[in-house]
């Protein structure tokens, strides 16, 4: 099971080094991180940081040739493009990969509420 | 083996003239020398009177003997092609606008300097290298760079793979290189660190302090250079007698607390410029000759400046809005000082007044003989000050994002933003804060702010436009709409209130010399470019015509008229002349003295 996300440009991944919180990025971390624990393997790049794996990565690069910058994020399950332009919730990825959400991390997660 | 010489001090110490004195000296005695300076405002080229640049240009009239001046822009823009350059084919427009942008921030400045004063510690090709560095603050930081970056590299490596530092990936390539150029700089035997101070108690402290911070990162200072002494045999009238036993007791003093050998500089009765003038100080340097004293009197050049007086309380005091109060200038000429004394005037007028210090090496606890810390304290009627300390800020802001997100979110998440927030990039952003609070809140009528030398003044001053970018690169959702507006709003606020002229004041310190009018120059059309205006210019450390009786300082005092005008001429703006005081300003008595010459 594995997972990887190809992040637009940003100061990190976590949304936290920027002057102001965004809860996407909070909450996509809070779901990476209850997958981790789930022995999924997820890897993430950011376009700022680790432009290099962009090029690496065929399908990653013709979309990106294709498309341009607005198609980040994108999110690979299992080497397939799982989605472009947003980021998945966990239950999503969850049900991608074929794995149960997990219930006790309700808490974790108060701002996704939506 | 290279041998590598670095120059550090305070700006306007002379470091500029001790370096090339130093390069000429050892290209007088066969070895193959090249002088590097990485000073934006470099004068190399003044000095030497040729044009030098950014490529290595050999020096006429002397053999052996090559310059060239780091031009920052273009090292920047080789750094960024350097990493860009192999996306262009594959990546669309906008990515590679976006790479460029990532690319733009403070710290790509910064590195790529570095590269490219590392590069020069890679060949073979010179038997002696010069460094004629920046001032100590920033020469600091760069020298903290390479150990930063090679831990930064590894953690990041290990974590997220994040950065604030451009590109990992490409940070990754040089690691190796950062390294080596680490064990260089603390290689004593091929790397020295020379000091140069004046003989005045702030530099000394300024020394001290900065060799220590050095000695903390494992570099051992080489040797001192005190310049600028009075030659007693000049000193005929009691305000420069004064000075002269002022400057002995420093001497005095600085023997017993530096250990380190030192070497002895004279004032002169005129500017170092060309190659005669550098042979002369060459002499002295190196074989101890004292050059003659019969000056003679300049016949050209007038001995009075033709400048107005400007309005500096319609400067300084405020309207009905909080009204920020700017210095800025290099190192050394005199900032803290007259921030001290503006600040008290401005009090004195019944103003509720805060004095707030960004520079990193505090200066404002010496002059108010009082500890600024880092909140605000109460120095006379109406006069508070404060110092914005990086490192405490920066505890404070990732106290205040946790503080936000304990209870919200798992502790596994907390523990993964605390690693996140341990970037350099959030500590600017945290003494930033700090700082923008004080314009941003009500509590005082004015905020006179002591900032450091001008490029880090620029620096935190970019940020908010920097900032403003940053938000906009958030991923836009319903989610964190409100908070990016909120974000928006407030740094739209801060941009418009620092281009306010009403309510924000740039003012230019400098004293009427060449090194200084340049760097000055340049900030003012760094803010301009920033959309800010600078409003005054302060001619500081104008020797006082009563007291020029003899020709040696005749002749100081004509060459500070003639560049008086140049500053009239060149800026276009008010200036605003101070004279050289008698003594230091230290405590607060001193300075209450000192505002009448405002």
């Amino acid at each position: 099971m594995k997972i990887a996300i190809y992040d637009p440009p940003l100061c990190c991944s976590s949304g936290l080094c920027g002057p102001a919180l965004d809860p996407v990025l909070v909450k996509m971390n809070d779901a990476v991180m209850a997958l981790k624990k789930q022995g999924v393997e997820v890897e993430r790049y950011n376009l700022a940081q680790q432009p290099k794996s962009f090029m690496d990565n065929k399908s990653i690069a013709e979309l990106l040739h294709k498309n341009g910058k607005k198609i980040l994020p994108i999110t690979i399950v299992n080497s397939d493009v799982f989605r472009t332009g947003e980021y998945p919730s966990y239950e999503d990825l969850c049900k991608a990969l074929g794995i149960e959400p997990r219930e006790f991390r309700k808490p974790i997660n108060l701002l996704g509420t939506r | 083996m290279t041998r590598y010489q670095f120059f550090s001090g305070k700006g306007g110490v002379g470091k500029t003239t001790m370096a090339c004195a130093t390069a000429i000296h050892n290209a007088m005695e066969g070895k193959k020398t090249l002088i590097v300076t990485t000073d934006p405002a470099s004068n190399l080229a003044d000095v030497f009177e040729q044009e030098i640049g950014h490529v290595i240009t050999r020096i006429k009239g002397i053999e052996n003997l090559w310059a060239m001046e780091i031009d920052p822009d273009e090292a920047t823009r080789e750094y960024k092609e350097r990493i860009i350059g192999p996306f262009r084919e594959i990546m669309p427009q906008d990515v590679i606008a976006s790479l460029e942008e990532n690319l733009s921030g403070p710290c790509t400045t910064e590195m790529a300097s570095f590269d490219r004063f590392i590069d020069f510690m890679e060949g073979s090709e010179y038997d002696v290298i010069v460094f004629d560095t920046a001032p100590t603050g920033h020469t600091i930081r760069l020298l903290e760079l390479p150990v930063d970056w090679s831990k930064h590299i590894e953690e990041s490596a290990k974590g997220s793979g994040q950065t604030c530092l451009g590109p990992v990936q490409s940070i990754q390539d040089s690691k190796e290189k950062y390294d080596r150029a680490t064990a260089l700089l603390k290689d004593q035997t091929r790397t020295a660190f020379i000091f140069v101070m004046r003989p005045e108690e702030l530099s000394l402290y300024e020394t001290l302090r900065a060799s220590k911070e050095l000695e903390t990162i494992g570099i051992k200072s080489g040797e001192i250079i005190i310049n600028g002494i009075l030659p007693e045999e000049v000193c005929d009238v009691s305000f420069f007698k004064k000075k002269f036993y002022a400057q002995q007791n420093v001497i005095r003093q600085s023997e017993k607390t530096i250990p380190q050998p030192k070497r002895y500089m004279f004032l002169r009765d005129n500017e170092v410029k060309g190659i005669d003038a550098l042979k002369d100080i060459v002499r002295e340097l190196f074989m101890g000759k004292k050059p003659s004293y019969v000056s003679e009197l300049l016949l050209t050049g007038q001995f009075v400046p033709t400048i107005e007086r400007p309005d500096i309380d319609a400067l300084f005091l405020p309207g009905n809005q909080t009204k920020a109060i700017f210095f800025t200038g290099k190192g050394g000429v005199g900032k803290t000082s007259l921030s001290c004394i503006t600040a008290l005037y401005i009090s004195q007028k019944g103003v509720k007044t805060l004095l707030v210090t960004t520079d990193p090496a505090a200066h404002i606890g010496e002059v108010l003989d009082v500890k600024v810390g880092s909140r605000p304290e109460k120095i006379a009627d109406n006069l508070f000050a404060v110092m914005v300390n990086q490192q405490e800020a920066f505890q404070e802001y990732k106290e205040k994002v946790l503080g936000e997100a304990r209870g919200r979110y798992s502790e596994e998440m907390l523990a993964t933003m605390e690693e996140e927030l341990n970037s350099p990039c959030t500590e600017e952003m945290a003494a930033f804060d700090k700082f923008i609070q004080y314009i941003e809140g009500k509590d005082y009528e004015v905020v006179v702010f002591d900032t450091a030398p001008t490029g880090h003044t620029l620096r935190l001053l970019d940020l908010p436009f920097d900032y403003a970018k940053q938000v906009e690169m958030m991923v836009s959702t319903a989610d964190s709409s409100v908070i990016k507006e909120t974000a928006q709003n407030r740094f739209r606020d801060i941009i418009s209130t620092l281009r306010d002229r009403t309510r924000t004041v740039f003012s230019l310190v400098l004293y009427p010399e060449s090194t200084p009018i340049m760097e000055s120059y340049r900030a003012m059309l760094d803010l301009k470019e920033a959309g800010i205006e600078t409003q005054l210019v302060l001619a500081n450390m104008v020797l006082p015509e009563e007291v020029c009786t003899n020709n040696f300082f005749r002749n100081r005092r004509k060459m500070q008229v003639k560049y008086l005008e140049e500053i009239k001429i060149k800026f276009g703006l008010p200036v605003l002349q101070i004279p050289l005081m008698q003594e230091e300003i230290k405590g607060l008595n001193r300075l209450k003295a000192a505002v009448n010459i405002l």
